[in-house]
Parts: structure tokens; sequence; C-alpha cells
């Protein structure tokens, strides 16, 4: 299976913006399931781009740009062939005592450390929760129940969530969009003690799936004996060929789609971005085709918005990091 | 001790310390004799004055720090003593070795903890004690820093139990500061009472700058002959700043800020009036959560976008290490020894204090039993705040600290009251000298193939009557302190 | 050298030269006022309405003139961006962000000249020490002067500096200048204050310290070309406009070893500036005062904006 992936964005300022720095964490991995055959990325003011890696070695895109402007349009395209792999075993569904004891061995546990613990973003919510993880049951078993527990039992629902929200936001919601299914997927499996990690990528909407147009989040565990399985709570989905991954982390701070770092006085800003995934025929040319769709969804995109900041608010900042360094006092 | 002399008249002996003067039976120690004698050969009136003196020349100088109080910054000298600290070369060979010992163990604690985690998986230190601490950057993991050294500088607290010994009360590994203040304090101390220098073969403490410089090149990163070195700092209004500038300036290097530099394809360059010039290791003074707000806080106006990146891919080195905060957490501390013997297969030369864990039930009954006996200690606080101890509190206080370490076990720890040893030290109040209690930090660098400890230190002093916190936010000052050469 | 510490040093030397400048104004200008020769040059009005005009442009016609508000806002005043203190506290703030690179005994200097302004009596200031304080801040500058150039090595750090001091140097003498032709437009009166003659013309040389210089060269009583072409044209007058570019034009090239500076460049447009002076004459200028100061304002400030851009730009 093949498919085009447009990604596309675009910053405008109120004010001149005379200094900026954006890094892109959305090429498609290169693993195992999943080639990325073709990657292009660029930009509308033509802003030097380098290519790096992020502390889990996915790769970033990172665009410099030292003269002033007040807009800027980014567009990346991907060809990715995604293999047709089939994780499911026979033994899934056959409970094993010894999965259980290697989850609680201490070795286990050194090596999964990293995504064992709970986040900010991922902690284990105080009430609300009345799933738990039936004794003699499987490993696989048990998280495709909470799969479905997290579908069933919350709604997918955009805007009433944004990317600080907490798993106690969702919970007392009851709804939200993939990020907050996968936050508290990810909280549940890992105060089972199952390593869990977020996981960020495109989704392939041809069926119907939930995700609007913008990046999806799923989560992958791992399942002793069998490795890294991505759950896709949102659609109550095993993550298989439609799900091309970008990049795994703790949560969604590790993942952030772009992060900038700007030098304005402008206060306001708009994003808007979108994303768009289309399956290929084979042996269609390697040749990236115009968008489709004509321009960019209607509302900013609070995501984004985030992780970028303003100079002036920054030089008031300062004053207070510089209180707030250790290195001051002995 | 004679009666007569105004200048110690109002000094009090007790015994429940250990006095570094006066012996058990008052008479001046004989390493001090000479000293002592010197001083008291001058009025009162003459300290006052030298005094004034010492004070007007670090304030003028601008050897300040800002003081922070309802955001209002306030300009303050860090109190310097004329009554220097002698130690003799027996006691510093002590204390240097086991120093040097702590500073190895913990990089090799710090390296196994990013890689094989092996202490742990043998059970010798837990892994929530890790994992639970907010200073282990899972960033760090299997970063190889060049040379193998994370903590480059360190610097360890010790203090003289009143049983006449050296305990460690804590190692500081991320940005430990002070040492220009002892460079300071000798300099002030030269210029005040320059006879004294003749009669003590004190070892030299300017040193210092050069060995950092030398520590520092050999850390470069790969591919690199002659490292261009730097010190970042937050800028001219953190309180350390003329610690930074005194530093850069005593080396010969830039002083720069987070907006100096820039990575551009995982390389780090520093913007001069003559365009880029390439930054290969930074002796930096911001904490782990500033240095890259790509990979860090999200907000922080004082670091390096990408600078993280660079550093992992090798083409810059960061002195200390990213993330080497977890191995200088006070819950960490008690584990020093075992720690000691698991890497360096020695006892450990330093003793260290005995800790209560709040976090194991048992220990934690024993300390609600006995706050009055105890020191309690926030583990994640620097600077002396949050301090409790025990036989300084009243009733009401005590109840109040046991439902703050209740609410929160994990985030205490208790010790037993250590009493800090007793030096004469010039009080403006009386005019006199008077004891104080007093510790000592001391500063040792590791670099690939070279290993200083500076022969001196900071001797901290609690200026206020009975007190034992000697931290300078706490009213603290300090002393110089003299390393005897031995005579050979 | 970092570029933001070369754009710390540059403003370092500016804000020690405009303290110099306002102090030296506030004082010399009222103090000659008090027993003036004629009734206009004598009015408080008058002279207050000059002094705050040399230190923050045109006045608010709102403004209550009296000596205390003015004093108190050229002097002490922190809220006042153009007050002294003000420039003595950002002139030490560069020196922090150079601290690395300058001598200890300059630096020292600067701090203990900041911890003197900021501790002065304001209310003593306004009603009895005018005097001592202005004197005070003229004699630290001078003291900081000698410390530039005798505990510094004379190179890149220095010239930055002494660019700074400079270019300050000339805009606050063009400064002057403007206030007290504006000054001796307004006092003229009757037949004996003719504008050439005016005293403000003498007024206008103490407060630049080049009284006595000029009684030497020219040997007469000061009239306004001859006063004009002293200040402006005389490059032996180290307060002059041309002596400063003469010093800006050096401190550039030791900056720019290139022969040939670029055409946008700032080494080109101080080139050009200096070479256009070197062939002007004080009668193209008398009869255009206005436009004349006008110009070279625009010059310095261009000069300024282009060795900012040049040097100092971070990132």
């Amino acid at each position: 299976m093949e498919y085009t992936i447009k990604y596309k964005a675009k910053n405008s300022y109120e004010t001149e913006v005379t200094d900026a720095l954006w890094q892109f964490l959305i090429a498609p991995q290169d693993n195992e399931s999943q080639k990325l055959r073709l990657a292009e990325f660029k930009n509308s003011l033509n802003a030097a781009t380098e290519e790096s890696t992020n502390s889990l070695n996915f790769n970033i895109y990172r665009v410099i740009q030292r003269k002033a402007f007040k807009s800027i349009e980014f567009e990346a395209n991907f060809i990715v062939r995604k293999e047709e792999v089939n994780p499911f075993s026979a033994l899934d569904s056959i409970y094993n005592a010894e999965h259980y004891e290697l989850i609680n061995s201490l070795d286990f546990r050194i090596t999964h450390e990293q995504f064992l613990n709970a986040t900010e973003l991922t902690q284990f919510p105080k009430t609300g929760i009345n799933f738990e993880f039936e004794e003699n049951r499987s490993v696989f078993d048990n998280l495709q129940q909470l799969n479905n527990w997290l579908f069933s039992n919350f709604k997918f629902k955009q805007q009433v969530t944004d990317t600080r929200s907490t798993t106690e936001d969702f919970v007392s919601r009851g709804a939200g969009v993939c990020q907050d299914f996968t936050h508290l997927f990810l909280a549940i499996a890992r105060h089972n003690k199952i390593p869990t990690r977020y996981t960020s990528g495109y989704l392939h909407q041809g069926n119907g799936y939930k995700g609007d147009s913008q990046m999806h989040a799923w989560a992958e565990c791992y399942i002793p004996e069998k490795g890294w399985l991505g759950f896709d709570p949102t659609n109550n989905l095993i993550a298989l060929e439609n799900h091309i991954k970008v990049a795994h982390g703790k949560d969604y701070s590790d993942c952030a789609p772009i992060k900038g770092v700007l030098y304005t006085s402008s206060s306001t800003n708009t994003t808007e971005y979108s994303v768009e995934v289309f399956a290929r025929e084979e042996n269609a040319p390697d040749v990236f085709t115009q968008s489709q769709s004509q321009g960019f969804g209607k509302r900013a995109n609070q995501q984004q918005l985030d992780f970028q900041m303003q100079w002036q608010q920054q030089q008031q900042q300062q004053q207070q990091q510089l209180r707030e360094q250790s290195g001051t006092i002995f | 001790m004679s009666e007569t002399n105004s200048i110690f008249s109002s000094y009090e002996k007790d015994s429940k310390f250990y006095d570094e003067i006066f012996d058990e039976d008052g008479n001046v120690k004989k390493v001090y004799q000479t000293l002592f004698d010197l001083y008291s050969g001058h009025s009162s009136q003459d300290y006052a004055r030298l005094n004034d003196k010492a004070k007007a020349s670090f304030f003028n100088q601008g050897i300040t720090f800002q003081v922070y109080n309802d955001n209002e910054a306030k300009e303050k000298i860090f109190p310097f003593d004329l009554f220097p600290r002698i130690i003799d070369p027996k006691e510093w060979e002590h204390i240097e070795r086991g120093v040097l010992q702590r500073s190895k163990a913990l990089n090799h604690f710090i390296w196994d903890i990013y890689h094989d985690k092996k202490i742990i998986k043998q059970g010798i230190v837990p892994l929530d004690l890790i994992t639970s601490s907010a200073n282990y950057l899972h960033q760090m993991i299997g970063v190889d820093p060049p040379g193998g050294i994370y903590n480059h500088i360190s610097g360890t607290d010790l203090i003289k139990h009143s049983d006449g010994k050296y305990y460690v009360l804590e190692d500081n590994i991320r940005c430990p500061s002070g040492v220009s203040y002892v460079i300071c304090n000798r300099t002030a101390l030269k210029r005040a009472l320059f006879g004294v220098f003749n009669h003590y073969n004190a070892h030299t403490v300017t040193d210092y700058a050069q060995n950092l410089l030398e520590m520092m090149e050999t850390v470069k990163p790969r591919g690199v002959d002659e490292p261009n070195c730097v010190v970042i700092t937050p800028g001219v209004y953190n309180s350390a700043y003329y610690e930074h500038s005194y530093l850069a300036k005593a080396m010969g290097v830039e002083l720069v800020e987070g907006r100096d530099l820039f990575v551009e394809n995982d390389f780090v360059y520093m913007q001069t009036i003559k365009g880029p010039e390439r930054v290969d290791v930074i002796y930096r003074r911001i904490d782990d959560a500033f240095l890259d707000p790509l990979e860090f806080r999200p907000d922080s106006a004082l670091g390096v976008p990408g600078l993280f990146s660079a550093y992992k891919k090798g083409n810059v080195c960061l002195v200390n290490a990213p993330g080497t905060g977890f191995a200088d957490d006070k819950a960490v501390y008690t584990y020093m020894p075992e720690i000691i013997k698991y890497y360096l297969n020695e006892e450990p030369i330093l003793n260290n204090v005995h800790t209560y864990h709040c976090s194991r039930p048992d220990e934690l009954k024993y300390v609600l039993e006995n706050v009055d006996k105890l020191v309690i200690k926030p583990v994640d606080e620097a600077g002396g705040y949050g301090i409790s101890i025990g036989n300084k509190l009243t009733k009401e206080e005590i109840e109040k600290v046991k439902k703050t370490i209740q609410a929160s076990p994990r985030k205490y720890i208790a010790q037993p009251i250590m009493s800090l040893s007793v030096h004469a030290t010039y009080i403006e109040e009386s005019e006199s000298f008077e004891s104080r209690h007093v510790d000592l930090r001391t500063f040792c660098l590791l670099g690939a193939n070279k290993e200083f400890v500076l022969k001196g230190g900071l001797t901290r002093v609690a200026l206020r009557k009975g007190n034992l916190i000697v931290n300078s936010s706490q009213g603290g000052g300090s002393k110089d302190t003299w390393v005897l050469k031995s005579k050979s | 050298m970092l570029a933001r510490v070369a754009n710390n040093l540059f403003w370092m030397g500016r804000y020690i030269e405009r303290s110099e400048h306002l102090a030296r104004y506030l004082n010399v200008n009222y103090f000659s006022s008090l027993d003036a020769p004629n009734d206009k040059s004598q009015s408080r009005k008058h002279v207050l309405h000059s002094l705050l005009f040399m230190a923050n442009g045109p006045v608010d016609k709102d403004y209550e003139l009296t000596e205390e508000n003015v004093f108190y806002d050229i002097g002490l005043n922190p809220e006042t961006p153009y007050s002294i203190i003000n420039a003595v506290k950002y002139a030490r703030e560069n020196a922090n962000g150079a601290r690395d690179l300058i001598s200890t005994e300059l630096y020292e200097s600067l701090n203990k000249f900041y911890h003197f302004v900021l501790r002065y009596d304001s209310d003593f200031f306004v009603k009895k020490g005018l005097y001592d304080f202005t004197t005070q801040v003229t004699e630290a500058t001078a003291v900081l002067r000698g410390k530039i150039r005798g505990t510094l090595l004379h190179d890149e750090v220095y010239a930055i500096i002494m660019l700074g001091v400079n270019i300050e140097r000339a805009t606050q003498v063009v400064r002057i200048i403007q206030a007290k032709y504006y000054d001796a437009l307004n006092a003229q009166g009757g037949y004996e204050d003719k504008f050439s003659k005016s005293y403000e013309w003498t007024t206008l040389l103490k407060c630049i310290e080049s009284y006595d210089m000029m009684r030497r060269h020219y040997r007469k009583t000061p009239t306004s070309i001859t006063t004009l072409e002293f200040l402006i044209l005389n490059d032996d007058c180290p307060r002059s406009v041309m002596n400063s570019l003469v010093q800006v034009k050096k401190h550039i090239e030791q900056l720019n070893l290139d022969k040939n500076p670029q055409k946008d460049s700032a080494a080109f447009l101080i080139g050009k500036t200096h070479a256009e002076y070197c062939y002007k004459t004080v009668d193209t200028i008398e009869g255009n005062i206005e436009s004349f100061i006008e110009d070279i304002q625009n010059t310095l400030f261009e000069i300024a904006k282009k060795i900012e851009k040049e040097y100092f730009q971070i990132r």
C-alpha cells in the first residue's frame, strides 16, 4: 500500500517578525513496516531548511528565517510505502502468567522505565475510571478491552480540549480529540505496568475513521513476546497499514508537530494547517500533485500556537527565569 | 587565651561544638598561634576600619549579588570575614582524596544510569529513586558526553562535627557556584592584613581558572584541535553574574548569553563583530530546563534553540552535562557509601551523615517521633530553603512540620542535628571576634585525564549567633581559607 | 568579540559621554544666566526652557518651568528617560554586559560613579546641590575617560568604545549648538543684542568647555560665525564636530581593514562625511544653521545605525 501525504501550514503575524526558527516533526518514520520513499519540504520565503534529529532520534526539519516577514507558508510532501503485516497470532488471547511476571520484574521495569511513569499529561485520573485489567486475561486482550472501553465511553469532539488538557479534563468532559483518547490510554496502561508510548502520525481516513484533518495520535504498547503494537482508541483499531507513524514519545510534548521560537512584538498570530493523505495507485509516477482541496481548514489551530512564543513575553519571562536559576545560590 | 585581650574577650566557648581555634583546655591551637598573636596586636578600632574598607572594596568592585524581595532587586555584598580558616596539610590531603573519590564515583554513577543502569539491576539503588527525580532527563539516555564526563565541576560541602571528623553534607554537581569568592576573599585579606601572610605558607587559589580552562579543553568534541571555549550566563541580572564574568575574564574566553549563540546544521556558533565563530565547549551557568527551548522548557528565553541536538551529536560539549541533577539529590546522597563501593571498589574516605528516608515507613515513623532531634530537609531544594532544625522549633511548629512530611514523605529526608564546628569570626555589632558555625565548600574538576581539587575552598560562616545555616541567601558570610603547604 | 558585547561597549561609551554633556550644560548654562547682561538671557523661563530643550528636544506647553522640576527631571528623575541618573544607569548596565572585557579599574570607577549618582539626595540636589552634583558628574566622566584611555588595550574593545564616545560627543555638541542657537534668536532685543554678538555664544562655548581654547585661537570676543567655525570645523578643538569625525574615522578603520569600504557600509559613510567637512567653510553654514543642524544630526544617526547593523547584529 502506498500513500501520498501533503502537510501544509501557514503562519501569519500581525506585526513583523524579525527572526524565527521552527522545528517540524512531521516526516514519516522509516521502519520495518513502512518505507519513506520520497520526501520534500519547502517554504514560501525560501528560508534555510536543515535536517536533524530530536532527542529520541526522529527526523526533524528546522527552518531558520533571519529576515523580517509577516507571513510564511510551509509545505511537505511524502510518499510512504506501508507493508501489510499481520501482527495477530493465535496466542494473543491466551493467558500467560509468565507475561505478568515479566512485566513485574525489575529488569523489565528498568528497560522500559521511560514509558512506564506518568507524566503531567498522563496522570491516572483520581476518579471516573471504572476500567480495570482483568486477572487471567492476556495482556493483549486487556489492552483491546481498554481500547474498546475508551472508544465506547468517550465522544470524539473537537475544540472542547487543547494540548494542555489533562486526563482529568477529558474524563470530566467525556469528550475530546485523539490526543485526549491517547493520553488517557497511556495513563491507564502505564498504571497497569504496561510500557506505553504516545505515537503521532497520519491516518488514512478513506474508511471513515475519526481523526480530522490534523495529525493523528495513538498509543503503542509493549506486549511480552510480541513487542510494540499500536492501539488507536479514537477509532477502536489496532494500528496497521492505515496508520503512518511519524514519532513517539512520553506524551504529546515529545511529539508536537511544530515548535517555534519567534522574535517579534506581535501579540496575535494565526496558524492554519491541513493534512491530506491519499492512497496511491500502484505504479503511479513519483510526482507530487497540487493540493486537491483549496486553502486550509477554517479555524486556526491551537495546537500549533502553544509552542510559539513572542519575544516580548520572553523578555518578561527572562527576569522571572533568572530568579529560578539554581546557580544563583550557594 | 589572655582575658585582657579585648578582641577575643567576648569569645564564648561551648564544648558541644568542635572549636577550630581553641583546644579543649582553651589554649590556642598550634597552627593558629602565630595568627592569634598577630591579630591580638591590633585594636578593635583597627578591625572596625579594616572591615569597613573591605566591605567598601567589594561594593565598589561590584562583587555583589541581587536579593529579590517582593519583586525588588537589592544589591548586596557577600559578607567577608577578616579571620582566615587554616587547614593543615595532612587534614587537607584527606579532604582532597575524599572529594575526588566522590566526584569520580558520581561520574560513574551518572554514566551507568544513562546507559545500563547496572547499579539498579544489582538492587543497590532503587529504580524509583531515579525515575521519580525531576532532574533525571530521558533526553540523556544513551548520550555519550565528550570524554565520558558528566560532573566536570563538583562542589562538595563538608562540615566538622563535634567528634572532630569531617562529614559531607551534600555534593553539588549542577552548577556549583562560589569559587569566585574564594579568590576575592584571598585578595581582600591580602589587602587588609598583608602582614600575616609572611608567617604562613598558604597554597595559591588563583590557579583555579587556568585549571578550569585546561579541564574544558580535555573534553573538546572529536575532530577539534584547539577548542573554542565560552561561558554562558543567564545575563547581567543573574545574582551570580559577577562570578560568570570573573571566570570568563580569568580564562580569557567569551562570556556569552543565549542570544549570542545559534545552531546551524547541529553546530553551535557565536555571533561576533566579524561574523559567526564556532563554539566547541560551553561552561554553562544556566539550568537544564532552560538550555534549549526546543527540547526542554519551550518558554525558555535564556537558552539556544537546537543546542541539545548539537550536544547529542557530539558537536559541542556542555560543562556540566545536562541531567546530572538526579545524582546530587538529597535522597541519592544517602546511598553515596554504596555508590562509591560499587563503582570504585573502595571504602568511602569521607563520612556521610546518617540519613532517614521519610519514604520508608519505619524510618518515617522514627522521624515523626523524633522531629525535635533532627534536621528535616526537602529533597529538591537548593540554597538552604525549607530546612527545619528540630531543636529550634516550637511545639506548634513541630506539629506543622509533621503534617508537611506526612503529606508527601518522598519529598523529605531527616538527619541527626550535626553540630558544625565553630571558628573565630569578626562581628560588627560587638567589634570583636566571636565564635560562629562554619562549613567548607570544596571545588573539584574532572576532565578526560585531568583532575584538580582547588587547594582552598569557601568557608561559609553563619553570622547570626547560634545559627547553623551558612547559605549566602540566608545571611551567611565567608572566610579566606588557607591550605598550608607541607614542610618537606 | 561578540556582537552583543560590542553593542554594550558602544552604548557604554555613549552614555558616559551623554551624562557629561547633560551635567555640564545644566551647570554652565544655568549659572551663566544668573548674571547675564541682558534681561532675556537672565530670565528664568528662558534658561530653564533651554535646559530642557537640550536634554529632551521641544518642550511640552503644559510643562511647569520651575527650577525644581527641570533640575530633577534632567538630573535625578528615574522616570525621565533623558535624565543623568538614567544615562549613568544605562552606562553601567552596558558595562555589566561587557564586564569580562573591560578593565577592573574602569569597571570600578563606573560602579562608584553609579552608586554616587544613585545615592545623591534629590531634595538637596534641586535646592542646593546643582553645582556640586553636576561638577562631580563631569569629574567622574573625566576619570572614566582617563581609565578608558589608560587601562584598556587599544584594540577592538577600545575602538568600539571610542566610536560610541565620539558619535555621542558630536551628537551632543550639535544638540547644544542647536539649543543655544535658539536661545540667541530668542534673546535678541535692543540695539546691542545683535544675534551675531549675542552673549549666548560665550555661554555656548563654556557649555562645551571650549571658551578658553577659542579665546586663545581667535583672540577676539566670540561671534556667531567664529563660534560655529570653532565648534564645528576646527579639528584642533577636542570638542568640535570635526574632531569627533576624525576620531570616528580612525576607529572605524581599526575595525574595518578594508581599504575600499563598500558603498553602503558605515566606513564609507564616515569617510564621505569626513571628506565633506574637510572642505566645508563656515559661510556655507552660517546662513542655514537650522538645516545644517538637521543634516548633521541625520548623518550621525545614519552612521550609528550602520555601525549597529554591521557590527552589532545578534543572530
